[in-house]
């Protein structure tokens, strides 16, 4: 999966903004918004919310996690337990981007978010590629990921799903009538 | 303009009803999960022609009505910024799918010959065609530029053997929808011995395909 396309699934997050125009109810497929009314404040999903402040519409609210103390203790606590720890939201490495990089105006210490962020996500990554050696090393059928996100996932996903094909494929052909799966395509165009 | 724009959601409502019982935002739920196991099974999935068609009927509805409004209306931009995105999802699906036909063609239509009446098909009628059509380019292909100048002995080649199968035995991440007890996880290697696994809703978990294939047409779990 592309890595725009995460970030796809998660520009449908809903972001409270606060509008500085009046507009009633939009009736869209996927759900009701509104209505808008200039200064009260009202969910949106984030494609919207990006797009309405791109066009100096209205104030985006920052999501309750995106907070430097709740952000230092939750790297802290990640940087302590050898597990995951579970995140504010499935979707916090792309929607911290996509806010601060359109919206960091509205987003109060910036900065210090964007590093906190960054410095959780590093040590989830480690984690992840700790957890994906030794998975390989023991020859796992089976493991458990909770607390992962699609983003984290999508990052190891090519590389550690086509590694275990490999030397499943290797594996099995040493007993031959186990998989059908050929090593190449014979026919490529 | 907000009259014709507002009269959508009722609208669509009583449409859905009359043939489904979902609403327009279920559907494009539903879309969503079918894209999204589509993308990440190694085979191709039944078809979900009814989704696609109900979602096809919305997006028409819903230009029809933008059509009889003004330009730079503040509502049909939002509007159309909707469409762009479920029309991104579903031809992002559709195309998919046509990856995997094209990939597994003719054990995708050896499947369809031994389907049993009353069997579900796996391919929409389009993409039967498609996958027929594709099938006979390809052997005309490969019978004009090499087959024919080959030894009479070595001129036919058997497209079931010469292109791979899917290989349900590869790795998939999923998460649970609804609970499953004593999952079958078989051994990597001789010396590990077999155990059974709980699914627990809403957990995450990295597994081979093939134990969970009959999660994921019931819906009890999701490819992510």
């Amino acid at each position: 999966m592309d890595p725009a396309e995460v970030e796809f699934l998660a520009e449908k997050e809903p972001v409270t903004v606060i509008p500085n125009f009046s507009l009633d109810k939009v009736y869209l497929i996927g759900g009701d918004l509104g209505p808008f009314n200039p200064g009260l404040p009202v969910d949106v999903p984030v494609w919207l919310a990006l797009n309405l402040k791109q066009r100096q519409r209205c104030r985006i609210v920052p999501p309750a996690w995106m907070d430097v103390e709740k952000l230092e203790e939750l790297r802290d606590l990640e940087r302590r337990e050898e597990a995951f720890s579970p995140v504010p939201s499935p979707y916090y490495m792309e929607l911290t981007k996509l806010l601060l990089n359109y919206a960091s105006d509205n987003i109060p210490k910036a900065d210090e978010i964007r590093t906190l962020v960054k410095d959780i996500w590093d040590t989830r990554i480690a984690k992840l590629r700790l957890s994906a050696d030794s998975f390989i090393s023991q020859m796992e059928a089976h493991a458990k990921l909770d607390n992962l996100t699609l983003m984290e996932i999508n990052t190891v996903r090519v590389f550690l799903l086509d590694s275990l094909n490999c030397m499943y494929k290797l594996r099995s052909n040493l007993q031959p009538d186990i998989c059908n799966c050929d090593f190449f395509f014979f026919i490529s165009y | 303009m907000s009259d014709a724009l507002s009269d959508d959601g009722s609208d669509i409502n009583q449409d859905d009803s009359q043939e489904d019982t979902m609403t327009p935002a279920e559907l494009i739920v539903k879309l969503e999960e079918a894209w999204l196991n589509e993308k990440f099974s190694p085979e191709l999935l039944e078809n979900k022609s009814e989704v696609v068609e109900c979602v096809m009927e919305q997006l028409t509805h819903m230009e029809a009505n933008l059509q009889r409004v003004k330009k730079g209306d503040a509502k049909a931009g939002i509007h159309r910024m909707e469409i762009d995105r479920i029309r991104f999802v579903l031809s992002s699906y559709l195309r998919s799918r046509l990856q995997k036909i094209e990939k597994f063609f003719p054990h995708v239509l050896e499947r369809e010959k031994s389907r049993e009446d009353g069997e579900a098909s796996l391919l929409s009628p389009e993409e039967f065609a498609f996958a027929k059509e594709y099938y006979a380019n390809t052997e005309t292909y490969l019978k004009a530029v090499a087959l024919k100048r080959m030894p009479p002995n070595l001129q036919t080649v058997d497209m079931l053997k010469a292109v791979p199968e899917p290989c349900l035995d590869s790795f998939v991440f999923l998460r649970v929808k609804e609970r499953q007890e004593n999952i079958l996880v078989e051994p990597e290697t001789d010396d590990q011995r077999e155990y059974v696994v709980d699914l627990e809703e809403g957990s995450q978990h990295l597994m081979r395909y093939r134990t969970i294939a009959p999660l994921i047409s019931s819906g009890a779990v999701q490819l992510i």
